[in-house]
């Protein structure tokens, strides 16, 4: 009941396709059974490198703006914004600073690589442990649910709009079967050149 | 040298109450490459001179112009490795302030902490200061567009047009004699290579020798921008400042 | 058993925030002010455990009164709310963390038209902005009347009429007497307070 990463309840999917990736989120954030805000987003980009932070709401603001701090520096530094398979290692590094007072998150990284044009999706455990997947990412409390819809609605080689199609279909099958995630969800698809951003419209209970 | 029994620490004053290592600091910024900078209501421009000492260097990297954050870039005059020091306290200071307030820093709140550290220098005995100084261009929702220099001794003020390191004064009465009030940015680009051309050792201006930087508005997001050497040496052309034929002898420098 | 409300309204934000201060079976005080202003335009309210309430509230008020008076500049609302946040956010994972939830409701007076925003920040250092909000017990009375009967585009006197109704509802639902509610407007004009909603 006090585990924080359940407290304010939400869920993420990243999903792979032909020279794209997508990512979805919920927008609920709650305190425990009580619904507190729909409008809070849990993907954030730092230019075309996308994460998804599901988990304690504190820990997701706090990490986001580490993240933002530290590709910031990083883009000034390097004089070229980061990559999604360099990115992830910085996920990782960072997270695992705090291996005995963690960060209560599940983090999921998407992008697409600016030079070599692959598509990238991973997922972490709140330590630091990357988990390269192929095909699909996911986390938050409605976790068990996501890995049921991916596994039987997912398909691998699918265009931008099949993909799109794929990733909102499981995502809202998914989150409608968990009573602290939902209200209203967000799609990202990303193919080297574009990113379309989409709000689904889902059950509000 | 009357000096020498107050120079060797920066805490002591000399019987004349002068600080001889921060005058010394000043000095050598006197001596490096101009910097010049000018402020109008469409955005900033910033320009220094390269001192180019080999033509075997590899001269594609900036050494004077950074970007500070999203709103701030800086010229430097002076030690550049000193800067480079400055440079990252300030970038890690705006990004601290953005993480901190979730707002961009403002550009005075920045410059003061940045002189704020070059101050300590000159008062915390046993190290020197640092041998830079810095033109700011930046942009806030507070003051809007924003020109600032600040010294080794750690002050710091706003301007509408500005130079520091060498001929400085000359560039001075310059950019005094031809600044308007209101001045576009295409113009502030043209003042700014001309007092340049005029102030700079070598006769010619091409873009080997010279380093440009921009804060402007575009579709109201703010653009900060250091100029490549391709850019530049197309905005050369088009003001008409350098001579084609002076091109092919540079291009070999 | 504390109570604080926020509602945004078209160009104003309304606090209230319960008058009593209880400990066990004992109603201690009948007037107390459960907020404290944190500039021109902007003003907190807080719950939470005793002494680390006002502990906190007054700590960050200086720290960003050290900071306008430093800056001669007043910080946006916005920012205030991070700061604040961080600062829980900090404290969450300290050996003694401030058991402290809080509302701010300002006005940016910085902005081209004045922006108002009410920040929702809870004891961990969650952070959202939202039309309106609650802490505590009174949350589940007082949202699902607001869910019902709020607009973005309320005026001050409808906005003080909806706090009247959550008012009511709190009275009848709560175990304890609370009180009354004391109430802050925030506006592009500055911080108004009010002792007494049932006096409005």
């Amino acid at each position: 009941m006090s585990d924080p990463s359940s407290i304010n309840g939400g869920a993420a999917v990243a999903m792979v396709g032909k020279d794209c990736v997508a990512i979805a989120c919920d927008l609920r954030l709650g305190n425990q059974s009580l619904g507190v805000a729909n409008n809070f987003e849990k993907i954030f980009n730092y230019d075309h490198t996308f994460l998804a932070l599901t988990g304690l709401a504190s820990d997701v603001t706090t990490l986001s703006e580490v993240f933002r701090l530290k590709t910031n520096l990083y883009k000034m530094r390097e004089e070229r914004s980061i990559e999604p398979e360099t990115f992830a290692n910085l996920v990782s590094s960072t997270l695992y600073q705090k291996r005995f007072g963690p960060y209560f998150i599940g983090p999921l990284v998407a992008g697409i690589n600016s030079l070599t044009g692959k598509p990238f999706v991973c997922g972490f455990d709140l330590i630091g442990c990357i988990d390269y997947a192929k095909d699909f990412v996911v986390s938050g409390t409605a976790t068990d649910q996501l890995y049921g819809m991916c596994e039987s609605l997912y398909e691998p080689g699918l265009g931008p709009d099949d993909l799109f199609e794929t990733i909102s279909q499981a995502f809202l099958s998914a989150v409608d079967r968990d009573a602290l995630s939902g209200w209203g969800a967000v799609v990202y698809v990303i193919t080297k050149d574009k990113v379309t951003k989409r709000l689904l419209k889902t059950r509000q209970d | 040298m009357g000096s020498r029994r107050y120079d060797s620490r920066t805490t002591i004053f000399s019987p004349e109450g002068r600080l001889y290592q921060v005058e010394y600091a000043l000095e050598a910024i006197s001596h490096a490459g101009t910097s010049i900078g000018v402020l109008s209501n469409e955005g900033i421009v910033l320009a220094a001179e390269k001192k180019v000492t080999s033509k075997l260097l590899e001269k594609d990297s900036s050494e004077k112009m950074y970007v500070l954050n999203d709103q701030c870039v800086t010229a430097v005059a002076g030690l550049n490795s000193d800067a480079g020091i400055l440079v990252n306290t300030a970038r890690v200071y705006a990004q601290q302030y953005l993480a901190r307030y979730n707002e961009p820093v403002p550009i005075e709140v920045l410059v003061h902490r940045l002189c704020d550290i070059k101050q300590g220098y000159t008062q915390y005995g046993g190290l020197r200061p640092f041998g830079v100084s810095f033109i700011y261009a930046g942009y806030d929702d507070r003051y809007g567009f924003q020109l600032y220099t600040s010294n080794p001794s750690g002050n710091y003020s706003g301007w509408k047009a500005t130079s520091v390191g060498a001929n400085n004064s000359a560039a001075q009465t310059l950019l005094k004699q031809d600044y308007k009030e209101d001045i576009s940015l295409k113009e502030a680009k043209e003042l700014v290579l001309k007092v340049l051309s005029k102030t700079m050792d070598s006769t010619t201006l091409t873009k080997g020798k010279i380093e440009l930087a921009t804060v402007s508005k575009k579709n109201g997001k703010i653009v900060t921008k250091i100029w490549k050497p391709s850019e530049i040496d197309a905005l050369l052309k088009e003001t008409g400042i350098v001579k084609e034929e002076n091109e092919e002898n540079e291009e070999i420098n | 058993m504390d109570i604080i409300l926020g509602i945004k309204l078209n160009d104003s934000v309304l606090i209230a925030t319960s008058k009593a201060v209880t400990r066990g079976i004992s109603v201690l005080k009948a007037s107390d002010d459960k907020t404290r202003n944190l500039g021109d335009h902007s003003a907190m309210a807080f719950t939470g455990e005793s002494g680390d309430t006002v502990q906190f509230a007054e700590y960050v008020q200086a720290n960003l009164k050290l900071f306008s008076v430093r800056q001669n500049y007043e910080l946006s609302p916005k920012a205030m709310a991070s700061f604040v946040r961080k600062e829980l956010a900090t404290s969450i994972r300290s050996r003694k963390p401030f058991q402290v939830n809080v509302l701010i409701g300002g006005c940016d007076i910085n902005k081209e038209t004045p922006e108002t925003s009410l920040y929702w920040i809870d004891y961990l250092g969650t952070n959202v902005e939202l039309p309106y909000a609650a802490h505590g017990y009174a949350a589940f009375y007082a949202l699902s009347l607001l869910d019902r009967h709020y607009k973005p585009d309320l005026n001050e006197e409808e906005g003080i009429k909806l706090l009247q109704l959550c008012n009511k509802e709190l009275s009848t639902r709560m175990p304890i007497d609370f009180k009354g509610l004391r109430v802050k407007v925030i506006n592009s004009q500055g911080v108004k307070e009010y002792d007494d909603l049932t006096a409005l």
